[in-house]
């Protein structure tokens, strides 16, 4: 094979391929083209975006660990604490929806596990494109089946979602999973720095095959016209073997048997060998030949790229071995010793007899490229001094036709939302809460970005990414303490796309720290793009709240009688974002980011439903209040409202609340104080919605949405 | 109430994931949990009663719950059985109990295939002496073979021996006859489909779980 | 010797995957009259001819592999 061809193969670039000539100081041979593609792809290396990810806030007296682990933990007082993560899925789950959705949720659940934390809520965050695009039916079918199917068998309930629908996936829809563990007390979080000279190398779960070999650098290019014949390389999970692998790898952790321990995900043994070696800063010695196959004539790099699922490497003293294994065997799972770690600062690959490569992790991990690619400044073209708001009529009664605007019941009924007993608000709700196992706190899970908004404007879009779940959380009374993000992008050798991404990144990082809540882990999915054309820039977050009292969550509907209800507005901007998807309104906006008044805002939100417990409250979401009071009446509880009153509230402002009060007058006097405005919505009753006395039908999202996909 | 009576056995399969759940709600009703591996043997007269929780035991692999029943420890559970002791089989634990032919009928892929997730009113047919509720309940199925099947003469059976136990108000799966769970002829065996044990407290959505577990404890059983 | 087993709804229950797979094929102009889903399990079993082969692989299905309830088999030595 010429050099050329071998870069085309394994993905390098010659600056790429010169760089690996000085750091071994000689050209690579056998293995090593396949060990350097592997960690150096974007996929794994983040060489494209790690310069601009440095600049996250990141830290607080809560991170206990962020980057650079399997998911970022934190403290939430009591002896609890929380890891969590978001990651992608999308090119595996265009090319196999089923298969690709469903060893998402497996991944993500092993970067919990693997900390030692019991994952106790899931969630995901998913784009498509438009329903009358072909293959779009059966990609939104077999995602959805895909996560239900490994989800609902682990056993760990799906709390909340968000789903888009746009043209920009067309041809490369988004699958972000989330994944949330708990640690009681008692129990220690676990890292992947292998340590400890003569320790074992174990390989635990799921024999290797040839499954997603080269899938690491398959996720770092753009799709083509052939990306069909790619198949082989998607990999086909098993939940129950996750399942099994949860339980007792758990087990083994609370027994103190392990050292170290990662999950063997992208680029498979080869990025777990090579990231907790460079971690712990010690040697391995590694035999090949011992790893569990599941069929024979594998080559040596096979092996070292397959992403077969459900596997784990660890490491363990030689006298905690025999009952490892043991515990492992009680779960009909093998244990195999497969090497060791040795001092020096080499990892060692054998095949038997013969030693395949001795390379240093340090030059393979930390010394892989950093691009610094081209942007420039980000430009607002869409802002306006002012805008004309929207009016009332002219699409309230079309709401159903458009299907970013109907109920995801359909999809969210075919996940488990309660197995694990502690789940109080579900699906349909917008913020997902379960109850922490020891304290009997509220924890809620609320995701961001709404790509309408992203592709207004970019900055708005990131400072809403994390200010609108923010508010999602402070209206259940829960406080805000943490993010993950998720990183769709496009092409980040085209300067255009890159400046959109710098222009999130520190966007999401401003609000992050105006909100004091770190981005403690994510990832970057890159190249999400077919043929030319870039999926809307789509930095999807995940934000964590903590409250005090599961008796006292609100609901999103009205279902008290007698409250009295009321719009809360602290306006930082207006706009056409959904309304101008929907109805082709003209895309603008105006406003700025004011961060005094959207923390400020949060805050009294908590305390406010924190002290007078009402029944309700919800944030405003898409096509402006009178929509969300809609939604809203679905429980068959409502309000009455006069026609101006309707009509003020047709416009797309955020930030919007719409929340219940026991008693006005303590409402009143609460916000009065306080810089933002409200209005009387008048009491609840159980009766339907009506405007001047006319009968809003509340039941226009019947159904209509797999329907229009043409769906069962 | 309870303190007194012996551990409640709640039996653990590869797979099984309502366990947890179940040992929660056990002690929620003050009586004392126990874990039953699969492997495990067992004296029932250890025990006052036994559960046999939901989730995907065997993943599903074969048939929903048939790998399950054929596992040691329901060897004790049928000894149980022979001795009118109370179990309860729930989701995948009512799925087992009918593979292992401790309940006739057998349960079906839904009618729509998707696995459903959703609140469900139920009505008691006839009262289980061992697990009481209300005549009317409001607790959340979630599965995707959970369509009760039993053929004409079983189904005539059920309904003259009052076997049923709980019925759909309005039918998510295709069940025959709307069932949602059964007894046993002798009415210490019984199987439901929807989950209990995720409606013990009004925050969860209802209570209407909490009697299921509660009556274990007042129940006039040793 | 290897033996086939083929395990398939009974008539008289509905089945509801095949039913699915009807319904998608009308959506697609594909015409059929019936579609029946099953399952076909493949059993690697020591045996010194057919009948001994068949024999075996009758009582491991029987054990575990069908329920008469709801299901019946066929058998063919491969």
């Amino acid at each position: 094979m010429s050099l050329e061809q071998r870069l085309k193969v394994y993905r390098l670039t010659e600056a790429e391929y010169k760089k690996i000539c000085l750091l071994l100081g000689r050209e690579p041979k056998g293995v090593e083209w396949a060990i350097f593609s592997a960690l150096w792809s974007e996929h794994c290396s983040y060489k494209s975006s790690k310069v601009h990810l440095k600049k996250f806030y990141n830290k607080n007296d809560r991170v206990l660990e962020s980057f650079g682990e399997n998911a970022g933990v934190i403290d939430l007082g009591e002896g609890e604490r929380v890891a969590f993560k978001m990651e992608s899925h999308n090119h595996p789950s265009f090319i196999s929806p089923h298969q690709g959705a469903a060893t998402g949720v497996g991944g993500i659940l092993r970067d919990i596990f693997t900390m030692g934390a019991r994952p106790i809520a899931l969630a995901n965050y998913l784009c498509f494109g438009e329903p009358k695009v072909e293959v779009m039916p059966h990609l939104v079918d077999g995602v959805v089946r895909g996560i239900a199917d490994y989800g609902n068998c682990v056993g760990v309930p799906m709390v909340t979602g968000h789903t888009e629908f746009n043209a920009s996936y067309n041809g490369n829809i988004l699958v972000n999973a989330f994944a949330l563990g708990y640690f009681g007390p008692e129990d220690r979080v676990f890292t992947s720095g292998a340590r400890g000279i003569g320790n074992y190398v174990v390989y635990v779960g799921a024999k290797t095959g040839r499954d997603g070999v080269h899938g690491a650098s398959m996720a770092s290019e753009s799709f083509d016209e052939k990306n069909e014949g790619k198949k082989p390389t998607v990999q086909i999970g098993d939940p129950f073997m996750e399942k099994l692998l949860i339980e007792s790898c758990l087990e083994v952790m609370k027994e103190d048997l392990v050292e170290s321990i990662q999950d063997m995900g992208a680029a498979g043994i080869t990025s777990s060998s090579f990231e907790m070696a460079a971690k712990g800063k010690v040697g391995l010695n590694i035999d090949l030949q011992k790893v569990p196959m599941r069929q024979s004539g594998l080559t040596p790099e096979e092996i070292l790229l397959s992403e077969s699922q459900e596997r784990m490497l660890l490491m363990c003293t030689p006298e905690k071995f025999a009952r490892l294994k043991e515990i492992f065997n009680r779960w009909d799972l093998d244990a195999e010793v497969i090497g060791e770690v040795i001092e020096g600062s080499q990892i060692k690959i054998h095949w038997g007899a013969e030693l395949l490569t001795e390379l240093n992790p340090v030059d393979v991990v930390d010394h892989a490229p950093e691009y610094k690619r081209q942007y420039s400044e980000y430009k607002s073209v869409n802002k306006r001094e002012k805008i004309a708001p929207s009016k009332f009529d002219k699409f309230t009664f079309r709401a159903a036709e458009n299907i970013n605007l109907c109920s995801r019941d359909w999809i969210f009924n075919q996940y488990d939302q309660r197995v694990g007993a502690s789940t109080a608000a579900d699906c349909s709700q917008s913020v997902g809460v379960v109850e922490l196992p020891h304290s009997g706190r509220p924890l809620g899970i609320a995701l961001g970005c709404r790509p309408p908004m992203m592709r207004t404007d970019i900055q708005l879009g990131a400072y809403d990414a994390i200010a609108y779940p923010s508010l999602q959380l402070s209206s259940k009374g829960l406080q805000p303490l943490a993010v993950t993000d998720c990183l769709n992008f496009g092409n980040p050798e085209k300067p255009e796309l890159m400046t959109e991404f710098v222009a999130s990144v520190e966007a999401l990082s401003k609000a992050c720290e105006a909100f004091d809540t770190p981005v403690i882990s994510g990832n970057v999915s890159l190249y999400n793009e077919t043929l030319d054309k870039n999926v809307t820039s789509t930095p999807a977050t995940g934000v964590v709240g903590l409250g005090h009292s599961m008796e006292k969550v609100p609901k999103d509907e009205f279902c008290v009688e007698g409250e009295r209800a009321f719009l809360l507005r602290c306006e930082l901007w207006s706009g056409n974002f959904y309304s101008a998807d929907a109805y082709n309104f003209p895309v603008e906006f105006t406003g700025d980011w004011d961060k005094e008044k959207v923390t400020q805002f949060a805050k009294d939100l908590q305390e406010y439903v924190n002290e007078f417990g009402p029944s309700t409250s919800n944030v405003v979401g898409k096509m402006g209040a009178l929509f969300e009071l809609m939604t809203m009446s679905q429980s068959g509880f409502s309000v009455h409202l006069d026609k101006p009153l309707a009509d003020s509230m047709c416009a797309e402002r955020l930030y919007e609340v719409i929340v219940t009060a026991k008693s006005g007058d303590e409402f009143k006097s609460f916000w009065q104080k306080r810089n933002v405005e409200y209005f009387d919505l008048g009491k609840v009753m159980a009766e339907p919605l009506k405007v001047d006395g006319n009968l809003v039908d509340a039941h226009w999202t019947s159904e209509p949405f797999h329907k229009q996909l043409g769906l069962e | 109430m309870g303190s007194d009576r012996k551990p409640i056995g709640i039996l653990r399969f590869l797979g099984t994931n309502c366990d947890r759940d179940i040992w929660k709600a056990v002690q929620s009703v003050g009586l004392e949990p126990q874990w039953l591996w699969y492997q495990d043997r067992f004296d029932p007269e250890d025990y006052s009663g036994f559960v046999v929780p939901g989730g995907f035991s065997y993943g599903d692999y074969v048939r929903s719950g048939a790998l399950a029943s054929l596992a040691p420890v329901l060897g004790c559970l049928k000894e149980a059985n022979e001795k009118g002791m109370p179990i309860l089989g729930i989701c995948n634990g009512f799925q087992i109990l009918c593979e292992s032919g401790l309940l006739p009928g057998a349960l079906l892929k839904n009618e729509s295939t998707r696995f459903i997730d959703k609140w469900v009113k139920l009505k008691r047919v006839n009262a289980s002496p061992y697990f009481s509720s209300n005549e009317e309940i409001n607790i959340p199925i979630a599965h995707g073979e959970g369509r009760f099947y039993c053929g004409e003469s079983t189904l005539k059976e059920l309904q003259d021996r009052e076997q049923i136990w709980l019925r759909y108000s309005d039918n998510p799966n295709g069940s025959v006859d709307d069932i949602a769970g059964i007894l046993n002829a002798n009415k210490n065996v019984a199987g439901l489909m929807p989950h209990p044990e995720r409606a013990m407290k009004k925050w969860m959505g209802t209570s209407d779980g909490y009697s299921f577990f509660a009556s274990l404890a007042d129940g006039g059983l040793q | 010797m290897k033996v086939g087993v083929k395990v398939l709804p009974r008539p008289e229950v509905l089945d509801s995957q095949g039913r699915a797979v009807e319904k998608t094929l009308s959506h697609h102009q594909l015409k059929i009259n019936q579609c029946v889903m099953g399952k076909y399990v493949v059993l690697d079993v020591d045996a010194t001819d057919e009948k001994e082969a068949l024999e075996q692989a009758k009582k491991i299905t029987e054990f575990v592999l069908y329920n008469p309830l709801v299901e019946s088999f066929e058998m063919e030595v491969i």
